[in-house]
């Protein structure tokens, strides 16, 4: 026992340093945020705000349309899951459960797409978004997301289908459901925390996108994201960082809170494929 | 009877129709948004072409751009400082998340508070991570430059974003930082599938705790090591948020990766047909990289 304790005294200086470390820029972003126009040129620099300007959020909510950006945002990702979810759902169940000609090369052609440089696509999606006449709508965005999610999602809930018993649905048959109704009366049910921890893996993908969004929405101020909005204000307010940092706090927060409250089923999904 | 005969689920023509059924909206979605998409960008990059009109028709069939991309020294630069950007970042990245992922492994009060904390910055957007360290590195009151100057290793203060290292230099913390955490996550996922009673075994052969890193723990993570490291690799090789919003490629195109300058042929430059033909050379890396994660993760497809 007496040996043991300074091991884990050090275990926990250790691990305390490195969160804190780690952690720091974040903790560094809410000190700016609440700091004074004065704290902030100040050297050495305040490190705990002596009069925290909680009002910061309130006043930079007032003079900038933050709460359009987000709103435009959730739009975005709404739409983006939702479509993508309606597809995948369905290829998912199909690549998991059904032999289908042609499935496998669909499945390589999908986990391809994963990797694919938003860069790449970004021009091709801009003559057809011009072409068509969506440049500065929602709607570009949304298709233009859902490139990214459709592989993703249909690949996590390949993986959750998998892990299902078929059994499930041969019982159900049995009591007289047809295919269909199987999959929808008994394995959708059932897939339910699958399902939601791929909704949210697609909402983060959709949220976190700057470069669709640059792309085809610059010239539309009303259709701006937060992250095209958060990107403005670095380009023209060099000076102000408190206010910058604020606004940047608020459009990470939807992110943030999803993963400390449901960190669990977020990293279950990403782990999923490397496991097995 | 006919009941079962419908029931039978191996029966070849139902099963196929349905789930040929099922996957017909995927297949429309994806050709149109994925498949259409990177057939024109291929086709483009044959033409000589600033921005295209999809609804004429095609200029005609060239090679000039691959030709005028292979004899330009800002490919080969940009190529250049994408390969320095992606090892240099894989290999903190990969230091930073086994590091953390075997430090929270440890058993001890606290331990999920600390694996929430330390995989935090995946949660932040790379353009908030970009807020962070721009700020923290400014040049005038940025805290990077007091502690450097508070430890004595400059007299006065740098100006990170004008001086081409310094500013790769940068773009590399701000990387790290938010690429680390999903290799730690993917590494503690590994070290928790490997079975305690190895190391018990260990133990009891004397094994201390260097060995057993060496020869149980590493070599258990290998596979996931594997997968993890092409998919960080192919994360700095594509990422164009950070270094846009950060430095834009600069200064003096130090920070220009190949995604950055696809980017500013295509939409600074207006050159879409050569932005195209850059475009194609990274989906063929990107290709190639993919194969090979087939090839380490063959349960995965």
């Amino acid at each position: 026992m007496k040996r043991k304790l300074p091991a884990a005294a050090l275990l926990y200086v250790t691990v305390i340093v490195t969160c804190a470390l780690l952690v720091f820029p974040i903790y560094w972003l809410i000190v700016t945020a609440l700091a004074t126009p004065a704290e902030l040129r100040a050297l050495p620099p305040t490190f705990w705000p002596t009069a925290p300007r909680w009002g910061v959020f309130a006043e930079i909510i007032e003079q900038r349309p933050i709460l359009l950006w987000l709103g435009n945002s959730v739009l975005a990702a709404a739409g983006a899951v939702t479509l993508s979810m309606l597809v995948s759902v369905l290829a998912g169940y199909s690549l998991s459960r059904f032999k289908v000609r042609g499935g496998q090369s669909l499945g390589l052609f999908i986990l391809t797409a994963k990797m694919l440089p938003a860069t790449l696509l970004v021009i091709p999606l801009f003559g057809i978004f011009r072409m068509t006449g969506m440049i500065g709508s929602l709607w570009s965005i949304i298709l233009a997301h859902a490139t990214l999610i459709v592989p993703f999602t249909t690949w996590m809930l390949k993986g959750y289908f998998d892990t299902i018993p078929r059994e499930l649905e041969q019982a159900a048959m049995v009591d007289g459901c047809s295919p269909l109704g199987a999959m929808v009366r008994v394995i959708l049910p059932v897939s339910a925390p699958g399902l939601a921890a791929t909704a949210l893996y697609g909402f983060v993908l959709s949220w976190s996108d700057y470069a669709y969004a640059r792309t085809f929405l610059t010239n539309a101020q009303t259709n701006w994201t937060a992250n095209l909005g958060l990107t403005t204000m670095k380009g023209e307010y060099v000076s102000n960082w408190a206010d910058i940092s604020a606004a940047a706090l608020i459009v990470a927060l939807p992110v943030l809170l999803i993963y400390l409250f449901l960190e669990r089923y977020l990293v279950g999904g990403l782990t999923a494929g490397a496991e097995k | 009877m006919s009941r079962s005969a419908f029931l039978d689920l191996a029966r070849p023509s139902r099963r196929h129709w349905l789930g040929y059924l099922l996957l017909l909206p995927a297949v429309l979605l994806i050709g149109l948004i994925i498949a259409y998409p990177l057939f024109v960008s291929v086709d483009l990059s044959f033409q000589n072409v600033g921005i295209p009109r999809l609804d004429q028709p095609r200029r005609p069939f060239t090679t000039m751009n691959y030709e005028r991309l292979f004899t330009s020294p800002e490919f080969w630069n940009a190529s250049w400082t994408t390969l320095k950007l992606v090892v240099i970042v894989s290999f903190f990245c990969f230091l930073l998340g086994l590091g953390t992922a075997l430090l929270v492994n440890n058993r001890f009060k606290g331990q999920s508070l600390a694996r929430l904390l330390v995989a935090l910055p995946w949660a932040v957007p790379e353009v908030v991570a970009v807020v962070v360290f721009a700020w923290i590195f400014d040049s005038s009151f940025g805290l990077m430059n007091w502690v450097f100057i508070r430890l004595g290793l400059v007299d006065t203060t740098i100006s990170w974003f004008s001086s081409p290292e310094a500013a790769f230099a940068v773009v590399c913390v701000t990387m790290v930082w938010k690429g680390y955490p999903f290799v730690s996550i993917m590494m503690l996922a590994g070290l928790q599938s490997i079975p305690e009673d190895f190391y018990n075994a260990a133990r009891v052969d004397g094994a201390n705790a260097w060995q057993r890193l060496i020869n149980i723990t590493l070599p258990s993570l290998m596979p996931v090591l594997g997968v993890t490291l092409i998919l960080v690799m192919l994360w700095v090789f594509r990422d164009f948020s950070i270094i846009y919003v950060m430095t834009g490629g600069g200064p003096l195109k130090a920070t220009q990766t190949l995604s950055i300058m696809t980017y500013e042929q295509a939409f600074g430059f207006f050159k879409m047909g050569y932005a195209s033909a850059i475009g194609v050379v990274t989906l063929i890396v990107c290709v190639i990289a993919s194969r090979l994660l087939m090839g380490r993760a063959p349960e995965n497809i």
